[in-house]
């Protein structure tokens, strides 16, 4: 080998060695890298595992605590999972024997059923089914389910769980409760019924004890002395208050009935009683203008109106007595109020005078039955009613009425 | 460039030219890497260039000759280290025509920063593919190496034409049309 070729050779071997060196360090750098990234990536797989159990543990802790049933089955319907209150809700354990939901289904409830179980193949989805079940002892029990896909990571639907809640015990006082109202409303009626027929038959002796009255005082007018026509002047008198009780009573037991609605203008209303009420010249009744127009019974508006009208004409003791009737409106409601400069009425008595026969004075032209009546009538068109008052200075009742 | 690109075209300048070529040529040239190269390096390309120009200098073949062997020599690099990816085309036209949208996209996951020339389909029949080559290295005839390589790898042969689209041959179109069956047997 000349030396020439031996220079070549010695040349290529320093350049292959170079090579060879820049290699091991090009792969010991790249290993290194690996090294590290495979670190950061167990790292972070520790991270998402603990994330994992985490999440499965939280998962198990609301599966197994949930009061409802909670039923995980796949898209044909079988059960794969039920957990202690399914169990217990369906009587099937689901560990032991094979179960489908549609052996589930009550038949009355099947098309209903097949409809939400096709709604939550295409929404994903139903809320609020309520249907009834046939459990594994035959017992017919009533469900609320709502269910939803479960879809794996490609998004695409795996299996479908729900959430069932017995409602079994809700839906019997639902019924019962319907049961009771409507009882409740026949004997309502019944006794409406009944206290008219019962004022009627009662008022038809008291106006013959007021005609035989009437003649004996007639006959015997010069042999009676002056004490006997007195006491049967307040026999009179009694009669009469005896009469107007039974017409209240029966007012008062028909105040809830409400009529058909209309349009009632309570300027009209107001007028009216103006009219027809007694006022005595002393007392001043001052109406606002522009009264509204509200939906209801002008009778009963009448009624109300005049019941309260005429109590504050009844307890006023003052020289110059003065009566205002006023109005706010509010989004939703009317507001209205009477105001007296009457004898005012004490804290403690505030809420007791709504309560039927509950008159705080012992008048004769007093039943007591009127304020019940107003607030029978405020309860029937959705309002409240309250009052301020100060003795000795005057009262305000303030009611509301819905729009 | 990669390192590869430089050890295949050194060994096969000691295949064709001996030893001594190599050695000359990578003396001539002022190379950063002093000739150390190794397939799992990256190195400028300019030092390709040089190589070439001296290889040129020295053997008196024209560069796009030289490109072209070497072309066709890189076919069996490729052939031999990645079969698989061959073997997912049976014919050459397919094969081509997915250099851009496929071939490319695998290179670039073993090799994340390798600058690849674009190969855009331009037109394409059954037995016809024209493709634009675009790369600032104007390495076409080495391309042209590749793609006669890749017909003879499906048993075909090819007429191909080069027409220049910029003369400094960074955009070249090829006109690719498949031989007739026949006409390869005879």
């Amino acid at each position: 080998m000349n030396l020439e070729k031996i220079e070549i050779l010695e040349r290529t071997l320093k350049r292959e060695r170079a090579a060879r060196k820049a290699a091991e360090k090009i792969l010991e750098d790249k290993s290194r890298e690996l090294y590290l990234l495979s670190e950061e990536l167990q790292e972070t797989n520790l991270k998402l595992e603990n994330l994992l159990d985490e999440k499965s543990s939280e998962l198990k802790g609301v599966f197994e605590n949930i009061l409802d049933a909670y039923v995980v089955m796949d898209l044909s319907g079988n059960v794969l999972k039920f957990n202690d209150a399914a169990t217990a809700l369906f009587g099937y354990d689901v560990t032991k024997e094979k179960l489908n939901v549609l052996n589930l289904i009550y038949e009355e409830d099947e098309v209903y059923a097949m409809t939400s179980f096709g709604e939550l193949k295409t929404k994903g989805f139903f809320k609020n089914y309520e249907a009834r079940v046939i459990t594994k002892s035959k017992e017919i029990k009533w469900v609320h389910i709502n269910a939803s896909i479960i879809f794996d990571r490609n998004n695409l639907p795996i299996a479908a769980q729900g959430i069932v809640r017995d409602i079994t015990h809700l839906k019997l006082l639902e019924e019962q409760k319907k049961q009771i109202l409507n009882k409740l409303e026949k004997s309502n009626e019944e006794l409406y019924e009944y206290a008219h027929v019962v004022s009627h038959d009662l008022k038809s002796p008291l106006r013959t004890i007021d005609a035989l009255l009437s003649w004996i005082k007639a006959d015997n007018l010069e042999k009676f002395d002056s004490e006997t026509v007195q006491n049967i002047e307040l026999i009179e008198k009694t009669v009469e208050n005896m009469d107007s009780l039974i017409s209240d009573i029966l007012s008062y037991s028909s105040a809830d009935f409400a009529a058909e609605e209309v349009d009632v203008n309570l300027n009209k209303v107001l007028q009216n009683i103006k009219t027809t009420l007694f006022i005595p010249t002393n007392i001043t009744l001052s109406i606002s203008p522009n009264l509204p127009i509200v939906k209801g019974d002008s009778t009963k508006f009448q009624q109300l109106f005049q019941n309260l009208i005429s109590n504050a004409i009844k307890f006023n003791d003052k020289e110059e007595g003065l009566i205002e009737i006023d109005f706010i409106e509010e989004p939703t409601f009317y507001q209205f109020s009477v105001k007296d400069n009457g004898l005012g009425i004490e804290k403690e008595f505030h809420e007791k005078i709504f309560k039927v026969f509950q008159s705080l004075t012992k008048r004769e032209d007093s039943t007591g039955i009127g304020l019940s009546i107003v607030k029978k009538i405020v309860d029937l068109y959705k309002g409240n009613i309250w009052l301020e008052s100060t003795p000795n200075v005057g009262t305000t009742f303030y009611f509301t009425i819905k729009k | 460039m990669k390192g590869i690109v430089f050890t295949e075209f050194l060994d096969l300048v000691e295949e064709k030219f001996g030893i001594e070529m190599v050695d000359k040529i990578i003396s001539e040239s002022n190379l950063e890497s002093e000739g150390a190269y190794t397939s799992i390096g990256t190195y400028r390309f300019s030092e390709m260039l040089q190589l070439l120009q001296s290889l040129h200098k020295n053997s008196g073949i024209s560069i796009d000759k030289l490109l072209l062997t070497y072309g066709e020599h890189f076919f069996s690099v490729i052939d031999k280290s990645y079969s698989g990816l061959l073997a997912t085309y049976k014919d050459p036209i397919e094969m081509l025509s997915s250099i851009e949208n496929h071939i490319h996209v695998e290179v670039k996951k073993i090799y994340p920063d390798a600058e690849l020339p674009e190969f855009v389909v331009e037109e394409k029949t059954e037995d016809s593919l024209i493709l634009i080559y675009k790369s600032s290295r104007a390495m076409h005839h080495f391309g042209l190496g590749l793609m006669n390589k890749t017909f003879e790898h499906f048993n075909s042969s090819a007429t191909i034409v080069l027409e220049k689209i910029k003369e400094d041959g960074t955009e070249v179109k090829f006109v690719i049309k498949k031989n007739p069956h026949e006409s390869r047997e005879n």
